[in-house]
């Protein structure tokens, strides 16, 4: 490219619409997220079980594989809502080890050098910010839980006898709605305790800590007092039964420690409450001291 | 339109009134905000840009205002602030355009325009290595190529010579008076360097404990030719320097019984004499000289305006 030096003068030019420049953090973003190698280690180990249950679901539905596998026996695999749970699950969990690595680069870059000032004295407000930070996250974070997810379920559709499709669109749906969920949280999450924690390990941990210390806790008051109640604390089992219930699939917790519904949407409803005020407080071009 | 318009501007912060009643208006191309440390500089740039509300009044850049209209005049504006401010992470052309095209230009404009402002700033053979290698008068000027590389019609600067040596700070003296020569775009620098507003700027703007307390247009002052004479005395200062006021004197009197002040047209030197006879002041040495950023600065520092009321330099 040729550079010309010249006396420097406004620019007259045509302008990107203000929505766009949403897009020009997300694209950023993502370029920031995939420069590393550990996210395309983490992305490719995200892809192994995607693998495994391809061939599952290949060997379930062919005829001379199943003879092969288990001749004159039950197929040991059954090709339905349990086994999309498991999909669903592992693909979700596999979301927050990846989230774990990429939310941090996305905000701590900005923090540790101060930069917001200068970001958001563009036309950029903070929610535009923040918006094109969870675009990019979530984009990652679809890559590995509900595109794959879709994926495995198309062809099972295609695979199948053509009354299975119909029988099991909710599984479908619940795939979708289970992964969007599952991102929204662990993507608010992410950004959160990344705006907070300027060293990227740290924020890791602490994201990674952030669900399971909790889960601990809630697990030694389930033990101690003999409640269900503690499970709350708990967002393992929470979003287990929350998928369990979007997909139809069989009940994993014994009936007596099974969480209402309202009680866990208040509680994964107050978390992101709180994930969005951390953000509201840490997101700033200046900070105002007090007194 | 002015460049910048007050009307009884008002920010608190914290429970504390910051900035406490401006009024003025700015029309300068460059223009300088004064002020000793705390005097509410930045707080007025943070207000200018959209990051405070004002409490009270108005703050309009460009006619726009700043509570209701910070996209649009944040589109016409480029900002360079005081500490670093930076993505590290990047290499230098990458973070300018980056900053580019949030400010609204297409990508492959915003990147000729990056490598463009690289290059003017000085930045030229560096700009494909980390921010984070740079040294200090680098990063100072990374800020202002980021500042300028979209074409702003206004660029605001906190303390751009914060830090830099002395070649790196009179580099970026004459880059920022090449700008102000191009004439396209205005610049609205904050410091408390009299010397560095004195070379760059045309119109200054002093503030002390939040308030306003002088607008003053150097051109002119520069233009009008007044005479100014400074006095060395011995003596009792006080009542000579308030009979100088009385016959129409300017007069700002200082340690060591100096005494600068402006004299009316009807005064002669010879008077001064007469006065300081009669107020038992010896005068040892007088020598005119035409008034500098630094008394005005000073003089308003002396006087204490009220709220809302504009001192007259």
């Amino acid at each position: 490219m040729s550079v010309f030096k010249h006396e420097y003068s406004a620019y007259e030019g045509r302008v990107t619409r203000r929505w766009q420049r949403i897009g020009v953090l997300v694209r950023y973003g993502l370029a920031e997220a995939w420069s590393s190698r550990i996210t395309v280690g983490l992305f490719t180990l995200a892809m192994l079980p995607v693998i495994v249950d391809l061939v599952a679901i290949y060997l379930a539905n062919n005829a001379i594989a199943r003879i092969m596998v288990s001749p004159g026996a039950k197929f040991p695999l059954e090709i339905d809502a349990k086994f999309f749970l498991r999909v669903l699950s592992a693909q979700c969990w596999l979301a927050l080890v990846v989230n774990a690595w990429v939310a941090p680069r996305l905000v701590s870059f900005d923090l540790a050098d101060n930069a917001l000032p200068i970001l958001l004295s563009h036309p950029i407000s903070r929610f535009g910010y923040v918006a094109g930070k969870f675009i990019s996250l979530f984009s990652i974070l679809s890559l590995v839980t509900w595109v794959p997810c879709l994926l495995l379920f198309a062809y099972q559709a295609y695979s199948a006898p053509q009354p299975w499709f119909g029988a099991n669109m909710h599984v479908g749906f619940g795939l979708f709605a289970g992964s969007l969920l599952w991102i929204a949280i662990v993507a608010l999450l992410g950004l959160a305790l990344s705006s907070w924690v300027r060293w990227r390990m740290v924020a890791t941990g602490v994201i990674f800590a952030a669900v399971f210390v909790p889960a601990g806790i809630g697990a030694v008051v389930t033990g101690i007092l003999r409640t269900r109640w503690g499970l709350l604390l708990n967002v393992p089992v929470m979003m287990t039964e929350i998928w369990q219930r979007m997909l139809g699939a069989p009940q994993v917790m014994k009936a007596d420690m099974e969480l209402p519904g309202m009680a866990i949407t208040l509680v994964l409803l107050a978390a992101m409450t709180l994930c969005v005020a951390l953000l509201n407080a840490r997101i700033r071009a200046r900070e105002v001291v007090r007194g | 339109m002015g460049v910048i318009e007050l009307q009884g501007l008002e920010v608190r912060l914290g429970g504390r009134t910051v900035l406490n009643g401006l009024t003025g208006e700015l029309r300068g191309s460059a223009i300088g905000l004064l002020g000793p440390n705390g005097a509410g500089k930045s707080t007025l740039i943070n207000t200018l840009l959209g990051f405070h509300n004002p409490s009270a009044g108005v703050a309009r850049v460009f006619g726009m205002d700043s509570r209701h209209q910070r996209a649009q005049i944040r589109e016409r504006i480029g900002y360079m602030p005081e500490n670093d401010s930076f993505i590290g992470n990047m290499s230098g052309v990458r973070f300018v355009r980056y900053m580019a095209e949030l400010a609204g230009l297409p990508s492959g404009v915003a990147l000729e325009r990056a490598h463009e402002a690289l290059f003017f700033v000085g930045l030229g053979e560096v700009r494909y290595r980390k921010i984070s290698t740079y040294s200090l008068g680098m990063k100072q000027l990374i800020k202002l190529a980021q500042a300028m590389a979209h074409g702003p019609r206004l660029l605001i600067l906190d303390e751009p010579t914060n830090g830099l040596d002395p070649m790196a700070r009179q580099r970026m003296i004459q880059t920022l008076r090449d700008i102000r020569a191009a004439g396209s775009i205005g610049l609205l620098i904050s410091s408390h360097l009299l010397h560095d507003i004195e070379e760059i700027c045309d119109e200054v703007m002093i503030l002390k404990q939040g308030r306003l307390a002088a607008i003053c247009n150097i051109e002119e002052e520069r233009r009008s030719h007044r005479n100014f004479i400074e006095v060395e005395t011995v003596g009792q200062i006080d009542a000579f320097c308030a009979a100088l006021r009385d016959r129409g004197c300017e007069c700002a009197c200082f340690s060591a019984g100096r005494v600068k002040l402006v004299m009316p047209d009807t005064i002669e030197v010879r008077d001064l004499y007469v006065a300081a006879d009669q107020h038992g002041v010896e005068i040892r040495r007088i020598h005119r000289r035409r008034d500098s950023l630094e008394d005005i600065f000073l003089r308003a520092m002396d006087l204490e305006p009220a709220r809302g009321e504009l001192v007259r330099i």
